[in-house]
């Protein structure tokens, strides 16, 4: 399967009747909690979240860029980058390892020839070590696209790549708007030491280490804070307006 | 056995999930009996009467927590803690998918009790098809006439509204909770002030587990005096205690609190064939461990405080003399570094620097000192976060550590280990 093209207005125009049903549900004045359900839509119509998604949901919230930016970086569950049509997360937490969790992963990593978050290059699977479900009476568990799977062995794990590869698997693939890299996590698992996801470290790509960052640095010590673009709230929401139409109003009572 | 059906009656036997199934079972009376013959302080009073302890992990009196509430004349919210993710536990998932009207009634008949208009219901993000079954319900509801505008003929209205998380365990901590309701990165605030002082929106709001607010209709049919008189004085009532590991029936089962350990092991079939039981996580996994010796105690709040450890979310571990403990502290560690929000540094670091030093002990790279080490940094970055959650590394590393250092030495004493440099 190959991704589905991309028409990112069409998949803003099927979004923003939910997103306006969703910024009503909170007391006015408060669409930022309408943020976390309005990414969910927009994972659910591409199978990820797109910078321009965040840009368009910072739009329609009257929020900057950068505080979408912030909460989408803080959860697991966006992808930030495009996944495969399968994504496959075994548990690796206590009651499931001391079932026997340890050999169904090494088995799904020999399977699919890739380890923890990562893709296979047909795009078609990616792979998660997840932690607790909430389903230890059925160890090892997983979730397949969040649908659950219980008593896992290998043959049942072979059974069900089959079924994917073959496209008869009972759980639908994901949608696919753009090509899957070798990895969705913005920073390699082990790399980092923080929770939330997207920390960038000293060395990596775009990380202060690096030749962008050492300019970056220069340029703020040696040149005055160029004044006129310092973001403000209103400067910032006002461009986004400007871009991608002015904020979602909640004109509902409570 | 003390095998009890009051929050779980009727699951496996009837789709409850259909609101008419719910309705002939007498769903909704106690709401309807609520609402038009008693005062909001009549609910609440019965759920500081009945001695309910709050079932999420904390064990915190339900009705005291409600008394918090400052009378300011501000809008109050109620928020029901569904982000379920404690490891081992796999209860609310179960009333959310099984049982989803006898949750919202105990939702909105919390709501009443505080004096809230608006209740809100996180749904941890995996639980996809629990939120979907949620929302039928909630619409169902809503159709029947149990939320919405002036319910029957009062004057009471009540707004539900129901929102995913995203995948963070910390979000179950009531205030990072609070914080992604808001749309913002679930990370713990520091407290005070209380979420009832200064909650959602920065107005008093109450935060309850869908368990503890599922038993509200029973408090209201049966009365405060059943539930206090079953179980210990100081903690009363039923629990659905989550049993998993090594026993050959694991499940959810509903049991009188003060059961012994050892009945909770035969509820769930026993051990496996030819197999001991060695160890027991009795609280989820923030919860230290008790071993065989223990198997007599009774399980509720305060025994298992007594001995060291903590009743929790009432998920219950057991492990039999196959078990590698290193592997399963190497699983419980990374969790909570992985889960670590990052906000205070011992738990950020700490996790990491302990998930890394069991890596390089299961993998027989380990040095004798990383023994004392695990101990060492699990206890210092304990007691001195803003949340729980960097303290709940401590209490089973440790305990299976010095239970099971054996075990743990063994590694170290492997081959490998000579290669790597003193």
């Amino acid at each position: 399967m190959s991704p589905t093209p991309r028409d990112f207005a069409a998949v803003v125009a099927q979004v923003e009747p939910e997103a306006r049903r969703l910024i009503a549900r909170y007391p006015a004045g408060r669409g930022r909690s309408a943020l976390i359900p309005i990414l969910h839509e927009f994972q659910n119509v591409e199978g990820w979240v797109s910078p321009e998604a965040l840009a368009q949901c910072a739009a329609w919230i009257g929020e900057p860029l950068a505080v979408v930016e912030s909460t989408a970086s803080f959860y697991t569950l966006f992808h930030r980058r495009p996944v495969g049509r399968y994504m496959l997360q075994p548990c690796r937490n206590l009651s499931c390892v001391i079932n026997g969790a340890g050999g169904v992963m090494r088995h799904f990593r020999e399977q699919l020839g890739i380890g923890h978050l990562q893709t296979t290059s047909d795009g078609l699977f990616s792979y998660e070590e997840a932690e607790c479900l909430a389903a230890c009476d059925r160890a090892p568990c997983m979730q397949v696209n969040l649908q659950f799977v219980y008593d896992l062995t290998n043959e049942k794990v072979d059974m069900m790549l089959a079924q994917m590869r073959a496209g008869t698997y009972e759980v639908p693939p994901l949608p696919q708007s753009a090509a899957p890299a070798a990895t969705w996590n913005v920073t390699a698992d082990g790399k980092k030491s923080a929770g939330a996801q997207g920390v960038s470290m000293p060395n990596d790509p775009g990380g202060l280490g690096d030749a962008s960052g050492v300019r970056m640095i220069e340029r703020l010590t040696k040149e005055p804070y160029p004044i006129e673009v310092r973001p403000t709230k209103e400067r910032l929401v006002a461009d986004g307006a400007a871009r991608l139409g002015a904020p979602l109003q909640n004109t509902s009572e409570h | 056995m003390p095998v009890v059906k009051v929050l779980t009656e009727g699951i496996g036997e009837f789709d409850l999930r259909d609101i008419a199934v719910y309705r002939e079972r007498g769903g909704y009376v106690q709401l309807q009996r609520a609402l038009t013959e008693m005062k909001p302080a009549d609910v609440a009073d019965i759920t500081m009467k009945s001695g309910l302890r709050g079932r999420g992990g904390a064990g915190f009196p339900t009705g005291r927590k409600w008394s918090f509430l400052p009378n300011n004349g501000r809008p109050r919210y109620m928020v029901c803690n569904c982000d379920e993710a404690e490891p081992g536990t796999f209860k609310d998932h179960m009333l959310l998918e099984e049982t989803p009207h006898q949750v919202l009634e105990g939702i909105l008949l919390g709501t009443y009790a505080i004096g809230s208009n608006h209740a809100f219901v996180y749904v941890r993000g995996e639980f996809d098809r629990g939120y979907r079954i949620l929302m039928k319900a909630l619409a169902d509801a809503r159709a029947a006439g149990f939320v919405g505008e002036r319910l029957f003929g009062t004057d009471y209205s009540v707004e539900v509204t129901v929102q995913r998380g995203a995948g963070a365990y910390i979000c179950g901590e009531e205030t990072a909770l609070i914080n992604s309701l808001e749309g913002r990165r679930g990370e713990p605030r520091l407290k005070p002030p209380f979420p009832a002082v200064k909650g959602l929106y920065g107005e008093p709001t109450v935060v309850n587990n869908v368990e503890t607010l599922a038993t509200l209709p029973h408090l209201l049919k049966n009365g405060p005096e059943w539930f206090a008189s079953v179980g210990p004085a100081r903690s009363p009532g039923y629990k659905i205690v989550s049993i998993s590991g090594h026993v050959n029936a694991p499940g959810n089962y509903e049991v009188p609190l003060g059961t012994p350990l050892r009945e909770l092991l035969e509820l769930a079939g026993g051990p496996r064939a030819g197999r001991r039981i060695v160890a027991i996580q009795p609280g989820g996994g923030s919860s230290a461990c008790l071993f065989e010796e223990h198997l007599e105690l009774g399980y509720d709040f305060d025994t298992m405080a007594a001995n060291g450890t903590m009743l929790g979310s009432g998920a219950v571990v057991f492990f039999d003399d196959s078990t590698n403990f290193v592997e399963a502290a190497l699983a419980l560690v990374r969790f909570y570094a992985h889960e670590s929000c990052g906000q205070c540094t011992p738990c950020r670091e700490g996790g990491h620097w302990l998930e890394v030093t069991l890596e390089r002990i299961l993998n027989g790279g380990g040095l004798d000192s990383d023994i004392d080490m695990l101990i060492a940094v699990s206890h210092q970055m304990t007691g001195i976060n803003l949340c729980p959650l960097g303290d709940s590394i401590e209490p089973f590393l440790a305990s299976v550590v010095k239970r099971f250092e054996t075990q743990f030495r063994s590694y170290v004493r492997s081959p490998q280990r000579e290669a790597i440099p003193a």
